[in-house]
């Protein structure tokens, strides 16, 4: 039996898949049942994470601080968890309102190379009372001796765990078991696990996490997140009941899916041509929506556009580049 | 003092944006460099100019006050910190300044933007003080501009800009929450509109990507043809002292009422590689504030 904990992305990655219709309503009947489930945290908010909603990226329909307030009242064991990107949030605008609203854990993202932006926002919350995690995004575009140093950076500005996320569903096991082995032999730090199912192997790369020694471990109901989805959090625990390394109760989790399923049957996340596509060259899912657009839009290919996408490796949040690079492509 | 004499300054700062200014000015006629200052003696911008600079100052601003006799004004690129201190000794001088810092103390200037709306007009005292802004500001404020000025009842403002990872210094890094305040500052008052968002993406591609700042403007009503039209026009005028300034999307219908467009900044490439686009911006639009001011105070004596 290990120690890991499971943190549900389901109301924040999930709202990638919703195209960031999410509504309080849905935040208080699904915290209801997560509360009741032992998840250790429920992350909440706009896909791209606080003060994200805008045209770049998604208009959010409803506000951060309804969503947020919705899970405030649900959420009486479970921890309430935001996701922040530095360049999208600030301190003053986005952080210090989520702290006064009681938000117990803040996880400050960057791209995996540029961890120095975090600075400042992790050492401000560091020294307020929350916990503080340090996610580095897109995590397979740095080799494996960038990837500790970028961590460590998070370490000493004070985060507690640092989460490598798969932002592209472009790691096998094998990727997952080195990344996660490489941190803790190196940095005395918690690491945290984030799956995208672009090649069907998200719950096999948490797992893959898991036996690692990984002690935090992200999943979504139904998968619900941006592009192919995240690795299902019920089959997570169904999965790891099995080798009885988590000490959870699958029927909760059935609860929470079953509400997802039922609620959002047309927005389910799966592993589509185009998906697998974008995986496997590693470009970030969320742009999923766009490129299916506008290749439409401009009678293109999309696995053409994913592929020229790589080439110049586009990072989360350019939203704006994907028509650029299409117009190019069709010479226009 | 008449009108084709150099104008006799000195740049405060020699990391990125001093070294590249000063490498322009000692190239420029309508200049003459009289001092650059840092703040070490082993700094590798003060010693790339060595003979070509009169005064190479280690010390930092206070080294500076036996020269001010021989100066005009200053560029400072130091930090918004930095600046407070360095504009009371020279306003107290009697000097201009042009702050490449993000301060905020001076008056926000967008060399385009001259006479066009009231707030961007040169000033008539010697030592005025003006501010660059940021990056971003410097690249999105002529579009917001260009479309605020065809659309009625503007309803919110976003600019968002992504640059090459390696042309964002430690200071930008560390300060990223005051290059979006004050990016959204300038945005609200070109667009009169308080619903503003800033956001600023770093690129760590290689090869390193261009300087690209999306506008999106939503609006009760706006002219499609009209926005297209305004907006060339400026972004050919912004040409003339940002000559890697250029359209890549033309204004479209992002949604129902809301415009889009993409400008992209290749640098010049003098000091900086040329995808350094955010610093040959703010440059650009430092040197030439500097002229236009010193041309209208002149022609004032």
């Amino acid at each position: 039996m290990t120690d890991t904990r499971l943190y549900d992305v389901t109301l924040r990655d999930g709202n990638h898949a919703l195209r960031h219709t999410l509504s309080s309503k849905f935040v208080t009947s699904y915290c209801e049942k997560a509360d009741q489930s032992g998840v250790w945290a429920v992350e909440v908010g706009h896909g791209n994470g606080l003060g994200a909603s805008s045209f770049l990226v998604g208009k959010s329909v409803e506000s951060d601080t309804a969503l947020l307030q919705a899970a405030r009242e649900s959420l009486k064991k479970t921890k309430l968890a935001v996701h922040s990107i530095p360049g999208f949030a600030t301190i003053k605008r986005d952080l210090i309102p989520a702290i006064d609203f009681g938000v117990d854990i803040f996880r400050v993202a960057t791209h995996v190379s540029e961890a120095d932006v975090s600075q400042k926002h992790i050492e401000y919350l560091s020294n307020k009372n929350v916990i503080v995690h340090g996610v580095l995004m897109m995590s397979h575009m740095i080799d494996i001796n960038g990837l500790v140093a970028q961590a460590k950076l998070m370490k000493n500005y004070g985060a507690s765990t640092v989460v490598l996320m798969d932002s592209s569903g472009f790691f096998i096991p094998k990727d997952v078991s080195e990344r996660v082995s490489a941190i803790k032999n190196e940095l005395d730090i918690e690491v945290g696990f984030h799956a995208h199912n672009n090649l069907g192997l998200g719950v096999g790369n948490a797992l893959s996490a898991i036996n690692e020694g990984a002690s935090l471990i992200d999943g979504a109901s139904m998968g619900l997140g941006a592009g192919a989805g995240n690795a299902q959090l019920e089959n997570i625990v169904a999965a790891s009941s099995r080798e009885s390394i988590l000490n959870t109760n699958v029927y909760s989790f059935l609860q929470m899916s079953k509400l997802v399923e039922e609620t959002y049957t047309d927005k389910l996340p799966r592993t589509t041509s185009s998906s697998t596509q974008s995986g496997l060259v590693g470009v970030f899912s969320g742009y999923a929506p766009q490129v299916i657009a506008i290749s439409e839009e401009l009678g293109m290919d999309t696995n053409t556009l994913w592929k020229e996408m790589a080439k110049r490796k586009l990072v989360a949040g350019q939203e704006s580049m994907i028509r650029e690079i299409a117009q190019d492509l069709m010479n226009l | 003092m008449n009108s084709t004499t150099p104008i006799p300054i000195a740049i405060i700062g020699t990391g990125n944006i001093g070294t590249d200014i000063c490498y322009r000015l000692l190239r420029d006629s309508r200049f003459k460099v009289v001092a650059l200052v840092g703040r070490r003696s082993d700094s590798p911008g003060l010693h790339m100019f060595k003979n070509e600079v009169d005064h190479l100052i280690a010390n930092g601003i206070e080294d500076l006050v036996p020269f001010l006799d021989e100066i005009d004004g200053a560029f400072d690129a130091t930090s918004a910190f930095d600046h407070k201190k360095h504009w009371d000794l020279l306003a107290n001088a009697q000097k201009w300044v042009i702050d490449l810092t993000p301060s905020k103390i001076g008056r926000p200037l967008v060399p385009v933007l001259m006479n066009k709306i009231p707030i961007m007009s040169l000033q008539n005292s010697i030592s005025s003080n003006y501010s660059m802004v940021t990056c971003g500001g410097q690249s999105s404020a002529p579009i917001v501009h260009a479309i605020s000025s065809v659309a009625t009842g503007i309803k919110e403002v976003e600019v968002s800009s992504s640059i090459a990872a390696l042309s964002a210094g430690p200071a930008t890094r560390l300060n990223i929450d005051q290059y979006i305040d004050s990016t959204e500052g300038l945005s609200a008052l070109i667009s009169d509109c308080n619903k503003v968002k800033a956001i600023l993406v770093l690129n760590p591609a290689e090869p390193p990507v261009m300087m690209r700042t999306t506008v999106n403007i939503s609006a009760v009503s706006c002219d499609l043809e009209q926005a297209k039209a305004t907006a060339a026009r400026i972004v050919s005028e912004v040409q003339n002292y940002v000559p890697g300034y250029e359209m890549v999307v033309e204004p479209y219908l992002q949604s129902l009422n809301t415009i889009s467009a993409t400008v992209k900044v290749t640098g010049a490439g003098f000091v900086l590689p040329d995808y350094a686009g955010n610093l040959d911006i703010i440059n650009s639009a430092a040197i030439e504030t500097a002229v236009l001011h010193n041309a209208h105070n002149r022609s004032m004596d």
